[in-house]
């Protein structure tokens, strides 16, 4: 109830609201999974990152019911991104193509406590993604060490009520993780 | 862990000395409100007219520049020590005030701060400012 009283007051767009708005985007999981390693699949890789980032901030703001409009802003991009990501993969356009994904910047120094939550599970999630996509590669080359230092970073700093340095440093990490895994795992998936 | 003893002292190569202060609440800072600037003394006024200003000026520095910045700090000391009691944050600050006054931030949790406050005290001790695991370096306030 009082969270609910604070975020009208805050202002923000109901989570129902963006869940719709993602709902396009939701080919990105299963994309990735079916196409063989190639530019293709790094391409799905890129639109499965934007989509699992975007729906883990939606996701971390259902406990209040709706979503500031600063994740708004991130979420919206990302989900724009998915969309397009998701033409490069499917329409053949991935070869030759630059496959670098460039995630949208927040604007802000500090982030909230329900945007830490979600782009830690995002990492969570992209982590255990390329782990998996990991085994079974003989050949040593990318590793996993970079984006569980990231981890292990922000599980040091995790406290129940972080102060705004905190926060801002948490924020740091977890977005530095973010790209890591986003980097290594198009790597793999694009078969290198 | 206190706000106004140093938990370490360090002094540095170059021979500047460093207290280490370990505190869980952000103090608010001392801010003077703009209200105290009356205009005196400005071209083209008379200087029997400045003489008679004299007395505002000083209930006017008086009200902005001690009155309404305590009153502030008042207000806010309590909800900031409250506010402190119940995080796990840890905040460190290195502060010189020989040649000039420089205050370093890092802020870390209750779990690690013995240790980072000790690599901080390393660090300085060598002439670094460390950026040790588990901590934030804000840089200087």
């Amino acid at each position: 109830m009082l969270g609910r009283a604070i975020a009208f007051v805050r202002a923000g767009v109901p989570v129902r609201r963006l869940r719709a708005y993602g709902r396009d985007g939701a080919d990105a999981y299963d994309l990735f999974d079916r196409l063989e390693r190639g530019p293709a699949r790094a391409a799905a890789w890129n639109a499965y990152v934007c989509q699992t980032y975007a729906d883990k901030l939606v996701q971390a703001g259902e406990r209040i019911g709706l979503v500031p409009f600063d994740t708004v802003r991130m979420v919206r991009a990302l989900y724009a991104l998915v969309d397009a990501w998701l033409v490069v993969a499917q329409g053949g356009e991935a070869a030759g193509a630059r496959l670098d994904l460039e995630l949208p910047a927040w604007g802000t120094p500090v982030r909230s406590r329900e945007q830490l939550v979600g782009m830690r599970e995002t990492l969570y999630a992209l982590r255990t993604c390329v782990a998996f996509d990991l085994q079974g590669r003989a050949e040593p080359g990318a590793d996993l060490a970079a984006v569980d230092k990231a981890l292990e970073a922000v599980d040091a700093l995790w406290i129940e009520r972080p102060s705004p340095e905190l926060r801002g440093g948490i924020g740091d990490a977890l977005a530095s993780g973010i790209r890591k895994a986003c980097v290594l795992g198009c790597e793999l998936a694009g078969g290198g | 862990m206190g706000l106004f003893r140093p938990a370490k002292t360090v002094a540095s190569p170059s021979g500047d000395y460093w207290e280490l202060y370990v505190s869980k609440t952000a103090l608010p800072g001392w801010r003077s409100s703009d209200a105290g600037d009356t205009g005196i003394g400005q071209a083209g006024a008379l200087p029997q007219l400045a003489l008679l200003e004299l007395p505002l000026a000083l209930v006017s520095f008086l009200w902005s520049g001690v009155l309404v910045p305590l009153v502030r700090m008042i207000v806010l000391l309590p909800v900031a020590v409250v506010r402190g009691r119940r995080s796990h944050a840890v905040r460190i600050e290195a502060i010189t005030t020989f040649p000039e006054r420089k205050a370093l931030l890092w802020t870390t949790t209750d779990a690690h701060a013995p240790r980072v406050l000790d690599e901080i005290v390393a660090g300085l001790a060598q002439g670094k400012v460390v950026q040790p695991e588990g901590a934030v370096y804000s840089g200087t306030e």
